[in-house]
C-alpha cells in the first residue's frame, strides 16, 4: 500500500523495497532488475504499483480510460532509466519522480491545444463558501466535494487548476511548458478558478 | 495575477491531497509486469531459470519444468510467461483465479 501524500509532499520519506536483508535494498533491487531477473522485475512493480496508480488515477480524474496506459509508461521509462538510478534516495520516491513528469507531459500535451472555451469575467472574491479548515469535521467529504467539483470542470480547466495548486507549477512554467505566454495561462487559470467557485457554490 | 481565489485553491490544494491511498488493481500490475517483461525480453537475455533458482528465488511448476529440462540456457532464458495461462487470467481479471507458488502473477495479485 502506498503511502498517504503527492510527490511534492509526505512521499519524500518512503519506504525501501525489502529484498532480503540486503544493505541498501532500493539499490539491489534495482541491481537485479538491470540483471534482468524476472523475479525482481515483479517486486519492483509490486513495489512501486499502488503509489504510481494511485497518483496517476488522482491527476487525470476523471479520465480513468487513460489511467492505465499512462501507468505502464511510467513503469516503462522508470525501467529505460533504472541505469541512471544511483540508490542515493527511495527507489519509489525516484519512480515518483518519472510519473510526475509524465503526468506534466500529460497535461502539457492537453493545455497545447487551443481552448474553445468562452472568455468568462474572472472573479476577484473569495471563496465564499470555502470551510474553515481548522474547523472540518469531516475532512473526507470536503475531499469529496472538491473531487467533485473539479471532475465537472471542462478538461482544460481542471487540468490546469491540479497543475497550478496541486503539482504546484507556476504559471510562468506552464507558460513555458505549454508553448503559451504566461498571460494566456493566467487568463485560462482565472477562468478556471471562476468556473471552480461558481460550481463550488452549486455542488 | 493574484487575487484571492488563487490563495483560497491553494490553500485547499495544500490541505487536501486528491490521492485516494489504495492498491493499484492486480491486473493493471500484470499488465505492467508483462509490458517490462517483453521490452526486457526484446532488448536483453532475460536472466536463465538456473540462475534465478541459484539466487534463491522461487520458480513456479511451469518455470521448474523448464529449468530441469535437458535444454539450453538460451531456452531456459526465454519470458516462458508469454505462453502461460496464468498471464492471461491475471491481465484480465481483478482477481484471477491463479494460485500457483512462485508464479509472478500470483505474487502480483497478493502484494
Amino acid at each position: 500500500m502506498c503511502p498517504e501524500g503527492s510527490p511534492s509532499g509526505p512521499l519524500r520519506d518512503l519506504p525501501s523495497a525489502n529484498t532480503k536483508g540486503a544493505v541498501n535494498s532500493d539499490g539491489a533491487l534495482a541491481a537485479a532488475v538491470l540483471r534482468a531477473d524476472r523475479k525482481a522485475m515483479a517486486e519492483f512493480v509490486a513495489h512501486c504499483a499502488d503509489c504510481v496508480y494511485g497518483y496517476v488515477r488522482s491527476r487525470l480524474a476523471p479520465r480513468y480510460d487513460q489511467v492505465d496506459d499512462l501507468v505502464q509508461e511510467i513503469f516503462l521509462a522508470a525501467w529505460k532509466n533504472l541505469p541512471q538510478y544511483r540508490g542515493e534516495g527511495a527507489l519509489l520516491g525516484w519512480v515518483m519522480g518519472i510519473a510526475r513528469h509524465k503526468v506534466e507531459d500529460y497535461y502539457r500535451q492537453y493545455l497545447r491545444v487551443p481552448e474553445p472555451l468562452e472568455e468568462a469575467e474572472p472573479s476577484t472574491d473569495g471563496l465564499a463558501q470555502l470551510p474553515d479548515l481548522e474547523q472540518l469535521l469531516d475532512r473526507d467529504q470536503l475531499r469529496r466535494r472538491i473531487q467533485q467539483v473539479l471532475q465537472r470542470l471542462p478538461e482544460a480547466y481542471r487540468l490546469a487548476l491540479i497543475w497550478r495548486y496541486w503539482e504546484k507549477a507556476s504559471a510562468r512554467e506552464m507558460a513555458a511548458k505549454t508553448g503559451k505566454t504566461e498571460k494566456a495561462i493566467e487568463r485560462l487559470l482565472a477562468r478556471a478558478r471562476a468556473e471552480f467557485r461558481e460550481r463550488w457554490n452549486r455542488v | 495575477m493574484s487575487d484571492q481565489y488563487d490563495q483560497d485553491l491553494q490553500r485547499l490544494a495544500d490541505a487536501f491531497d486528491l490521492i485516494e491511498p489504495g492498491p493499484a488493481p492486480s491486473r493493471v500490475k500484470a499488465k505492467i509486469y508483462s509490458a517490462l517483461m517483453r521490452q526486457q525480453a526484446q532488448t536483453r537475455r532475460l536472466m536463465s531459470l538456473s540462475e534465478v533458482r541459484a539466487r534463491g528465488e522461487k520458480l513456479c511448476v511451469f518455470e521448474r519444468l523448464v529449468q530441469i529440462a535437458p535444454v539450453g540456457q538460451s531456452v531456459k532464458s526465454l519470458n516462458i510467461c508469454r505462453v502461460c495461462g496464468m498471464r492471461a487470467l491475471a491481465e484480465r481479471f481483478d482477481d484471477p483465479p491463479i494460485y500457483w507458488a512462485g508464479c509472478p502473477y500470483v505474487d502480483l495479485k497478493n502484494s
